[in-house]
């Protein structure tokens, strides 16, 4: 069952990669949509078949595999992996509908496409450490590859240094895995979260520390944030939606399950200073946005202000405030994807993302007005409106933390003010006033203001569209949602709870009302 | 009388060891071949190219079907004692077997290009793995310096074959004198050993000596023969002759001395260290831990720097062999184990790499790494084989080489060799960007950035003799490194079996357990 949502993407690469003959570039994209139609498809269908009361790791599958080495093929699906496994194939697909037109080699593209999607999915249904290290890593080269050969023009340097950052992470992981397993004796890799209690506190927070500064590079958090920006800048729209809305969240699935998950223990010793890490993080995100004139670089440096709250969610670790990072999760996927599919279609259409060039975009006539009125709806979905996901999300987390550390939730609401800052910067800029395509300042071309944009084709916003109804409807109807993960979010915070109660160490509380 | 009694102690069955001259039936094998080449060569030449390839084959493919045969035998010593036909042995000399028949298959239309003999060429290449071959299961001094000096000798010779090469003369010289360096100084640990027993020369004799014996003499003799290994494996700081024989020598024979002998060197290292000097296994796990430390630091770190594929290849499998190293210093079934499955993985998986830049070079005559520009365009094949294998050196799943790693690293981790561990994760980060440099040359530059050599790239013919049997090799190496690691479990088991069915580690493994439990 769940296998099928790793058969299909890898079965899909391989059968675009040994397609006979030469085909065009649209056969092979059709292919890609049936692949990742049919993988998003049987994500519903197991969304169907998930009991959302059970908290426990649902439609098991186990397959010994190498057994010496402890690792099993072992797959599993609860509240927390079930979405962001939905997050994955939706993405992947509308990253592989917004891919129009690439310049070269589009059945490597197509296929590596594919397997990233495969990866992901593996990653978060993996129930055993080492199979989830396998494709942790596995992901790895598909991207670097993306980057480095559909990217811009500084995109060798992008794509080393995002190889070289993720490869640390890997390694941190693996040490820290490989660590857990051999210092308890339980050489068999599985999800037991008892088996750090066996361990003495110094080494918890040892390989604790290890995992949190590995996922923390892939989140990114500040200061492990540094090769993102530059792999956002350098890659293609496609790939910036889908390392933004889906690979990223690897980290923060890591930081949920792994660090959260596997050492209750020390997390609760640790939780205090993760809280103030996360507001630095959130803090430093919003005030490096603010200093951007890329309007990529912005949007990047906004997903590190971001995921920063959902650092500070499970370092509270009640239920509600898990329940808001899974939803900050899901939310951050679909509205960080949407601003950086409607980024790329200004930057196709106007050929730069500077904002000091960029001016009355939203011109109804000449200008971009339907890409214009969905980058405000993304804007504010970001910025924590209500009636959107964003603002769910970060009400749930706020709501969930603030008992627990005060200073550090109103830190992060001060980085949340920010946001609204930062994107009403970028949206007062490139898209009220007068329309221009040049820069102000330049002297020679200063005063051509009558710059003529080429509509944008309903068919290259289709995808943006749908993106923007998912950030309204779950932030209108967020119970559907909620109702899958709340489950799944209490059972996990109720690891801290018991190991606190049983060492007499007072947690920070809270309800779920 | 004395010593004829004290020998009896050690050797109490020495009247009733039979010569048990099955044991070295896949040798023989090897060695008909070898007879069988030179005199075919005899003649001439369109004879020798002819019939040669199919002897080779045919003689080694039976080796390894000896081999398999001998799998799990009751075990008895054989030629008095000098010879034990273990599991281990077994294991690598199947892997020097192995690494002979897949360098012979790719070497046929290079050396021919290059216009020598190709009896003789195969003649000591056989000859090279014959002293390989035993030195895998020889357990008596003498007979491990004779097998090492048969392999040493033919290296010399075989990294010098290119006559008209300057380099190919400069490498078999600098071999010559390092290797026959270090051959003295492991005669003259032989020579201390011997003194040591009071006569005799079998291992068992050297353990029970070494365990009685109080003299200093003793740690010297372990330097001597310590060196000798690190010599063999190439380990830093006795690394210095691997980057220029490497360059020098032609790349057929680079890639069986970079597994073959290196294989042969580490099975010597575990007959010594772990089967002799297990009294003083605090001493050369100290030592080796610095060795393997030092060969990964450097070896990856130096790589990077490297403009020559071969060069590149040759750093890098110093690199390699301090990982294994980190098999050897654990001393656990797992790290036995571990150490045999990444040899049998690096088997694979190097000589792939090789294959794929001798089809390169013999393409272009060209060895250096810009030279691999843009070569997606042209050659699909190479990029996408030598891709392969360098991600799995690399250790990235799911290829075969992530899952040998993983279990070196596993067994080291097991083992509390958390420094070892720490620094290969590190060196491996390094190594991924060495080997990513290259497949980037390969993959990701674009047909008009390509470099000249790619630019005029000849359009590729299988038909030429050699090439074949060439692409064979290649395909059947890049095939097991990316599928072998998904169904790896048999080798798995393989390894593991093979340490079981050795009782010298068995031993090593029962008397290490009281310590890690205490």
């Amino acid at each position: 069952m769940l296998s099928l949502l790793l058969l299909i993407p890898f079965g899909g690469a391989l059968l675009l990669a040994l397609w006979p003959g030469n085909p065009a570039q649209g056969r092979m994209r059709t292919i890609t949509l049936v692949v990742l139609g049919l993988q998003l498809a049987w994500s519903l269908v197991v969304l169907a078949r998930f009991d959302p009361g059970n908290s426990a790791m649902q439609l098991q599958e186990s397959l010994g595999w190498v057994g010496s080495l402890g690792l099993d093929y072992r797959l599993g699906i609860d509240g927390l992996s079930l979405p962001l496994v939905l997050i994955n194939g939706a993405l992947t697909l509308v990253s592989a509908i917004c891919t129009r037109d690439i310049d070269k080699r589009p059945r490597f593209y197509f296929a590596l496409l594919m397997v990233i999607s495969g990866a992901v999915n593996g990653a978060f249904l993996a129930e055993n450490l080492l199979l989830f290290f396998l494709f942790y890593e596995l992901e790895l080269i598909p991207l670097w590859a993306l980057i480095s050969i559909w990217g811009g023009t500084n995109r060798a340097y992008a794509a080393t240094k995002f190889l070289i950052f993720t490869a640390v992470s890997g390694m941190l992981i693996l040490g820290a895995f490989l660590g857990l397993a051999l210092f308890t004796g339980n050489a068999d890799f599985s999800l037991a979260p008892i088996t750090s209690e066996q361990l003495s506190m110094g080494s918890q927070l040892l390989l604790l520390g290890a995992l949190l500064i590995g996922f923390g590079i892939k989140i990114p958090l500040f200061p492990f944030h540094n090769w993102l920006p530059d792999a956002h800048t350098q890659a293609s729209t496609p790939v910036s939606v889908l390392l933004a809305g889906v690979l990223l969240k690897l980290g923060t699935y890591g930081l949920l399950r792994f660090c959260l998950g596997l050492f209750p223990e020390a997390w609760v010793q640790l939780a205090p200073a993760l809280a103030i890490w996360a507001a630095i993080s959130v803090l430093f995100g919003s005030l490096a946005a603010i200093a951007q004139k890329d309007m990529k670089r912005m949007v990047a440096y906004s997903s590190v202000g971001h995921m920063g709250y959902i650092l500070l969610a499970s370092a509270a670790a009640t239920p509600v405030a898990m329940l808001g990072a899974v939803f900050q999760m899901v939310s951050h996927g679909l509205i960080s994807a949407l601003l950086f599919l409607l980024v790329g279609i200004v930057y196709r259409k106007t050929g730069t993302r500077d904002l000091a060039v960029l001016h009355g975009l939203l011109n109804p006539e000449r200008g971009l007005p339907f890409t214009g009125s969905l980058m405000i709806l993304g804007v504010m979905a970001s910025a924590g409106m209500p009636g959107m996901a964003g603002f769910i999300s970060e009400f749930l987390v706020f709501r969930g933390s603030i008992s627990a550390f005060p200073l550090a939730t109103l830190l992060s609401m001060v980085g949340s003010g920010l946001t609204a800052v930062y994107f009403l910067l970028l949206v007062n800029r490139a898209f009220f006033g007068r329309l221009a395509v040049t820069a102000i300042t330049d002297p020679v071309v200063h005063g051509r203001l009558d710059v003529n944009l080429a509509a944008v084709a309903p068919r290259e916003t289709i995808p943006a569209m749908a993106l923007a109804i998912g950030v309204v409807v779950i932030g209108l109807l967020p119970a559907g949602l909620g109702r899958l993960s709340e489950t799944a979010a209490t059972a996990m915070v109720q690891l801290p709870a018991l190991t606190a109660a049983l060492h007499g160490v007072a947690l920070p509380s809270g309800g779920l009302g | 009388m004395t010593l004829i009694g004290a020998y009896a102690v050690v050797a109490p069955t020495i009247t009733s060891l039979q010569l048990n001259a099955g044991a070295i039936a896949p040798e023989m094998a090897v060695l008909i071949a070898l007879l069988a080449c030179l005199v075919v060569d005899l003649a001439g030449e369109g004879v020798a190219s002819r019939w040669v390839p199919p002897i080779c084959y045919a003689g080694l493919l039976s080796a390894l079907v000896l081999l398999a045969l001998q799998w799990d035998a009751p075990l008895e010593p054989s030629f008095l004692g000098s010879f034990l036909a273990d599991n281990l042995a077994v294991a690598f000399r199947a892997v020097v077997a192995g690494s002979t028949l897949l360098s012979l298959l790719i070497s046929w239309r290079y050396v021919e290009s290059s216009g020598t003999p190709v009896g003789e060429y195969a003649a000591i290449l056989l000859a090279a793995t014959l002293g390989a071959m035993f030195l895998c299961g020889s357990t008596d001094l003498i007979s491990i310096f004779i097998s090492l000096e048969t392999l040493s000798v033919s290296s010399y010779l075989l990294s010098g074959y290119m006559k008209r090469d300057a380099r190919s003369a400069e490498a078999a010289l600098k071999y010559l004198l390092v290797g026959s360096a270090a051959a003295a100084v492991f005669l003259y640990g032989a020579s201390l050993l011997y003194g040591l027993t009071g006569g005799g020369t079998g291992l068992d004799a050297v353990a029970l000596a070494l365990k009685t014996s109080e003299t200093p003499v003793t740690a010297l003799a372990l330097v001597f023969v310590l060196a000798t290994v690190a010599f063999k494996i190439a380990a830093v700081p006795f690394h210095q002759w691997t980057p220029d024989v490497y360059e020098g020598s032609p790349t057929p024979v680079v890639a069986f001395l970079s597994v073959g002998s290196k294989a042969a060197g580490f099975a010597l290292a575990l007959r010594l260290l772990v089967g002799c000097f297990d009294s003083f296994e605090t001493q050369w796990k100290l030592l080796f831990t610095v060795l393997a430390i030092l060969s990964m630091t450097l070896g990856n770190v130096v790589a990077l720097a490297q403009t020559s594929m071969k060069r590149m290849l040759a750093y890098s499998s110093i690199g390699q062999a301090g990982f294994v190293m980190i098999g050897l210093v654990c001393g656990t079934e797992d790290g036995f184990s571990a150490m045999v499955l990444y040899m049998a993985a690096y088997l694979f998986m190097n000589l792939g790499a090789f294959a794929c830049i001798i089809l390169f070079s013999l393409r272009t005559g060209s060895d250096r790494i810009s030279d691999y520009a843009g070569l997606y365009q042209k050659d699909p094949l190479i990029t996408l084989g030598l891709s392969l294998c360098l991600l799995s050196l690399g250790g990235i799943p799911p290829m075969l080489g992530f899952f040998g790693k993983i279990y070196l690293f596993f067994a080291g981790w097991a083992d509390h060799q958390y420094l070892l561990v720490v620094v290969g994760l590190i060196t491996s980060v390094v190594s991924i960007y060495y080997y990513i440099s290259v497949i980037k040359m390969m993959v990701v530059k674009e047909p008009q950035e390509a470099s000249d050599a790619v630019k005029s790239y000849p359009d590729i013919t299988w038909s030429v003799a050699g090439m074949p049997s060439l692409r064979t090799a290649l395909v059947a190496c890049v095939l097991i490194t990316a599928v072998g690691g998904v169904l790896s479990n048999p080798l798995f088991n393989w390894a593991s079996a093979t340490v079981a069915g050795t009782p010298m580690l068995q031993r090593a493994i029962a008397s290490a357990l009281p310590v890690a439990l205490g």
